[in-house]
């Protein structure tokens, strides 16, 4: 067996070559350097005693800085089972040992709730992403329907719109006609005046013949009377044409009304259509494609979320 | 080499948690520095320990892949945690929870490797003590010691890959159970 160097006391004066030993074993620990020991001093009490203590210190010093480095590498790279060993630590080592053991708990308990979140939000991805896939679905098949029904009732309005002119159209007519109506009847009205004055005359003139006019004084009174009930119908026939023309004014104010109602629809139903298709005049969007758009945007933002 | 003809008396020593049981060996695993932790628990003088290779206090109850794997992780620069039963020159042995790390110098280079062991808990030993049997159990088919290794190693890879641990979380699932 060859005679190991740590083995060898220093030669020469025993107590300076000691000290040195000592120093340059401590030195070279003060600059890091842990792997140099304390050799064999002397046989002393004193020397064995010195190089014993000076080389405990050294080796807790070593394993603690080691435990340190290795502990802590272990924490960073997610290792979290490696513990920081504590055992053969004392005092201050142990105190350090342990805040060093509680840093690691802590990174552990970040760690788990980093993991518990990324995997909630991943479970919200897809609780996000199956909700809006559905709603962009059910918006697209609205959309769909809604545009189907804008353009029906847009369909309906014009009709009812046409309708009601055409309405509207045969109440002035109506009107007109009972205004001429009602000229006629005036004119009739004046001829039965005229008449009623003529067969007074012709009565006066029948009376004065005598027995000669009494013929002619039974045609005048027949023509009086003849001209006193058409006088009387002409009457009733203006009452009615007023009754017609009130009706007919009511009438067109109704359909008046009607119609305007039915272009306010129209332009209401336009706009439907507009906000479901979308309107290429002012650039706007359609529900149905805000719903692809949705969709997409969504999906870019899971993608990046799943990440 | 004398040591190699200890018997084992099966008489266990123990040390104290306050304590650790420290050496240094050079790359080749040479004995450089012993501490009297060490020198007591082993029965040795310092002369009979320095220059020695480190397997002077091997206990034959020790798997051949135990140490396959230890060299190993030392030469992927790692730390190694093992627990290991030492053979003391007087034949008692001791349990420790050994932590092995290579020795740097400035430049990186690797200077030696340092071991501090640490007292285990008894539900640590037990559990080892049981894992090494198997490992044994699976070593002692083969005369090569090769064989003997490869065999071991794969009944220790197999029993990982069971339980789904890795060596360091089935090493760190034993210490929960009290190694300090």
């Amino acid at each position: 067996m060859t005679h190991h160097p740590a083995l060898s006391a220093p030669a020469g004066n025993g107590d300076d070559e000691a000290m040195y030993a000592i120093a340059d074993v401590c030195r070279r620990a003060a600059g890091g350097d842990f792997e140099a020991r304390v050799p064999r001093l002397g046989d002393s009490d004193a020397f064995v005693e010195a190089r014993s203590a000076i080389n405990e210190l050294l080796d807790r010093t070593d394993a603690f800085v080691r435990e340190a480095g290795a502990a802590s590498a272990a924490g960073a790279a997610g290792n979290f089972y490696r513990r920081f060993l504590s055992g053969g630590m004392g005092g201050a080592y142990r105190r350090a040992a342990e805040e060093i053991g509680r840093s690691g708990d802590a990174m552990s308990r970040n760690a788990d709730e980093i993991a518990a979140a990324a995997e909630s939000r991943l479970t919200f991805a897809d609780e996000l992403e199956s909700a809006v896939l559905a709603l962009s679905e059910r918006i697209a098949t609205s959309a769909g329907e809604m545009g189907r029904s804008a353009n029906g009732l847009a369909g309906f309005a014009r009709a009812a719109v046409t309708d009601a002119e055409r309405g509207l159209g045969t109440v002035n007519d109506l009107r007109r006609s009972s205004g001429q109506i009602r000229k006629a009847v005036d004119l009739i009205n004046r001829v039965a005046m005229q008449t009623q004055l003529l067969s007074l005359n012709a009565s006066i003139e029948a009376a004065r013949a005598g027995a000669a006019g009494r013929g002619f004084s039974v045609v005048a009174n027949e023509v009086k009377t003849l001209a006193n009930e058409t006088g009387e119908s002409s009457g009733e026939i203006i009452d009615q044409v007023d009754a017609v023309q009130a009706a007919s004014e009511d009438a067109v104010r109704v359909l008046r009304a009607v119609t305007d109602r039915i272009r306010e629809m129209s332009t209401l139903i336009d706009g439907i259509a507009a906000a479901v298709d979308g309107d290429t005049a002012h650039e706007t969007t359609g529900l149905s494609e805000l719903a692809t758009v949705l969709r997409t945007e969504v999906e870019r933002f899971l993608t990046a979320a799943r990440a | 080499m004398k040591n190699t003809r200890v018997r084992p008396t099966g008489r266990e020593r123990t040390f104290s948690e306050d304590e650790l049981i420290v050496t240094k060996t050079d790359p080749r695993g040479s004995i450089t520095y012993a501490n009297d932790v060490f020198l007591r628990m082993s029965a040795l003088h310092e002369e009979d320990a320095l220059g020695q290779p480190h397997n002077l206090i091997r206990h034959p109850d020790m798997p051949r892949a135990v140490f396959k794997l230890l060299w190993d992780t030392l030469k992927d620069r790692r730390e190694m945690f093992a627990y290991v039963v030492n053979l003391a020159a007087d034949g008692a042995h001791y349990w420790v929870f050994a932590h092995v790390t290579p020795s740097y110098d400035d430049t990186g280079r690797v200077v030696g490797y340092h071991s501090n062991r640490r007292v285990p808990s008894r539900s640590a030993v037990t559990a080892a003590d049981d894992l090494y049997r198997v490992l044994r159990a699976a070593e002692s088919r083969h005369d090569r010691p090769q064989d003997a290794v490869a065999a071991g190693h794969a009944a220790l890879q197999q029993i990982l890959a069971e339980r789904n641990r890795t060596y360091d979380e089935l090493v760190w699932d034993l210490s929960a159970g009290g190694a300090r």
